[in-house]
């Protein structure tokens, strides 16, 4: 996702076990397909959520490319995949209670699961520290 | 001179330390730094609908027309017909350019037949005040721009009266307690003379509080004070963004500029035609001879999807019937929705399509205002 407005992080911990992007998505990476959310200080940046907008099962992605947008009150931001992928499964639950995002981004608040193209490209991603000292600077 | 916010360069109001200290999301806006929220835009708004808001509006700006010829000057320059009003009643009105795009919508306020109170939108304060002064000609008036001086205040919700009345002497009190809708009285305040204007931008009952810029710490402080008995919160401009939304009020750069009239943009009832000739008048008579081509209309989604301003209105059969000018989910009204300038054959509860990012989603004209106001 990308904001015009970020100013200054609050104090959240972050899941040791995700990887992170600039764009403030997470994935999984435990094998398996993996799991694709935003972190909890976007959501918190972004206000009230509204509408989460998600691709379709089966869609193919490259890293980078939008795959959905994510709306609150008054800004609409895209998401940003973090890795190569193609999309197994969307969380409908997400989609219908949107709000829900608000209390709970990492565990229920995944969006997508995918299968990666090449699996090892979670190495470039940012650790949890990494994204913790990237969002400490905006 | 007003403060300037060192990192923006946009000007600040005279609560800009105290919004910042209560954690507000500054936003630029109108060439100012305002608050946009403080706890979270739905959670201000249903403050607002439900117990009492209370928002720094001191970007808002105020002209003052004085002399002999204030009412004829008047009278040229705007849309409706200050004739009618009373010593402190107020109207809604407009000033057009000759073609009849609208510069400006404001509230007059006549103090007496000799002296005005104009309140302007923000981002327009200087182009109306150039606007006035350079359409004077021969008339006997004084305009001044106030606007640096005065700070304002709105106090809005069913418990405005409650939180507002608490901060007045029992003199002005027992005035206030019986001020009616679109009127503005005297009062002191921290021994400062300030104008309260029952009046508003959320479509509830509620209040606007002009007072010099010294005393706007103190006024908002002792609102806030009120809290306990009046739940009042400080509401940022989101949540006042969705509340004049569901109430259908128009805003100045969204749902009209200089290029669309007043018949269009559906404030055909403050547009008196019978009036001597005032500036955009003949355009507006001509329009009307013609028919409107294009009309602002409420409108709701019927499925999912969020309007914003800007995106394409298409008819049911794919023909671009103009665009959103609002938009925006409906928190007390439900769903989302807003204003579309589109082509005036549409009616209301007839079907439209709106683009949302390349995808076409379900709309329908509503009956305009989507939220009845409580005001009176």
């Amino acid at each position: 996702m990308h904001f015009d407005f970020l100013n200054g992080a609050s104090k959240m911990s972050l899941p040791a076990n995700l990887k992170y992007t600039k764009d403030h998505e997470w994935i999984t990476t435990g094998g398996g397909d993996a799991k694709i959310g935003v972190t909890a200080y976007a959501v918190e940046q972004l206000g009230d959520i509204v509408h989460i907008e998600l691709p379709e099962v089966g869609k193919s992605y490259a890293a980078g490319d939008s795959f959905g947008t994510i709306e609150s009150t008054k800004t609409v931001s895209d998401l940003y995949m973090p890795v190569a992928c193609k999309v197994t499964e969307v969380n409908k639950a997400i989609t219908k209670k949107p709000e829900s995002l608000q209390a709970d981004a990492y565990d229920g608040g995944w969006l997508i699961k995918v299968q990666m193209t090449n699996p090892g490209d979670v190495g470039g991603l940012l650790s949890a520290d990494a994204y913790q000292k990237f969002i400490s600077e905006q | 001179m007003e403060p300037q916010d060192k990192k923006t360069s946009n000007k600040s109001t005279a609560l800009h330390d105290l919004h910042v200290k209560a954690k507000a999301r500054m936003v630029p806006f109108g060439g100012w730094s305002m608050p946009v929220s403080y706890e979270g835009t739905l959670a201000e708004h249903r403050t607002v609908r439900e117990q009492c808001g209370l928002f720094d509006v001191s970007h808002m700006g105020e002209i003052e027309v004085k002399g002999p010829e204030a009412t004829a000057f008047l009278q040229h320059m705007t849309i409706n017909d200050i004739a009618k009003l009373k010593d402190g009643q107020g109207q809604y009105t407009a000033m057009l350019k000759p073609d009849g795009g609208m510069i400006d919508d404001l509230i007059i306020y006549r103090i007496t037949d000799s002296a005005y109170f104009l309140c302007v939108n923000a981002s327009n304060s200087e182009k109306d005040f150039a606007w006035l002064v350079d359409n004077r000609g021969k008339f006997n008036v004084t305009i001044t721009n106030e606007s640096n001086q005065w700070s304002q205040l709105a106090i809005q919700g069913p418990n405005s009266k409650a939180a507002l009345g608490h901060l007045l002497g029992p003199a002005d009190r027992a005035r206030f307690d019986r001020q009616e809708y679109m009127t503005m009285s005297a009062v002191r305040l921290f021994g400062r003379a300030c104008w309260i204007a029952r009046t508003g931008y959320t479509g509830e009952h509620g209040y606007e509080l002009y007072m010099p810029n010294e005393i706007a710490v103190n006024c908002w402080v002792a609102l806030l004070e009120t809290t306990h008995t009046t739940g009042i919160k400080p509401i940022g401009l989101a949540a006042r963004d969705t509340l004049r939304l569901e109430a259908c009020y128009l805003l100045y750069g969204n749902d009209m500029d200089d290029t669309v009239s007043p018949l269009e943009a559906g404030i055909g009832w403050a547009v008196k035609l019978t009036k001597e000739g005032f500036i955009g008048k003949s355009a507006l008579l001509t329009q009307k001879e013609n028919g409107l081509k294009r009309k602002i209309q409420a409108f709701r989604m019927t499925g999912d999807g969020i309007p914003r301003q800007g995106m394409p209105c298409l008819s049911t059969d794919g023909r671009v019937i103009g665009k959103v000018t609002s938009g925006s989910v409906l928190p007390t009204v439900g769903g989302a929705g807003g204003m579309a300038l589109i082509d005036a054959g549409f009616r209301e509860g007839e079907e439209f399509l709106v683009d949302v990012r390349g995808k076409t989603k379900s709309a329908k004209i509503a009956k305009r205002p989507l939220y009845s106001a409580k005001v009176k």
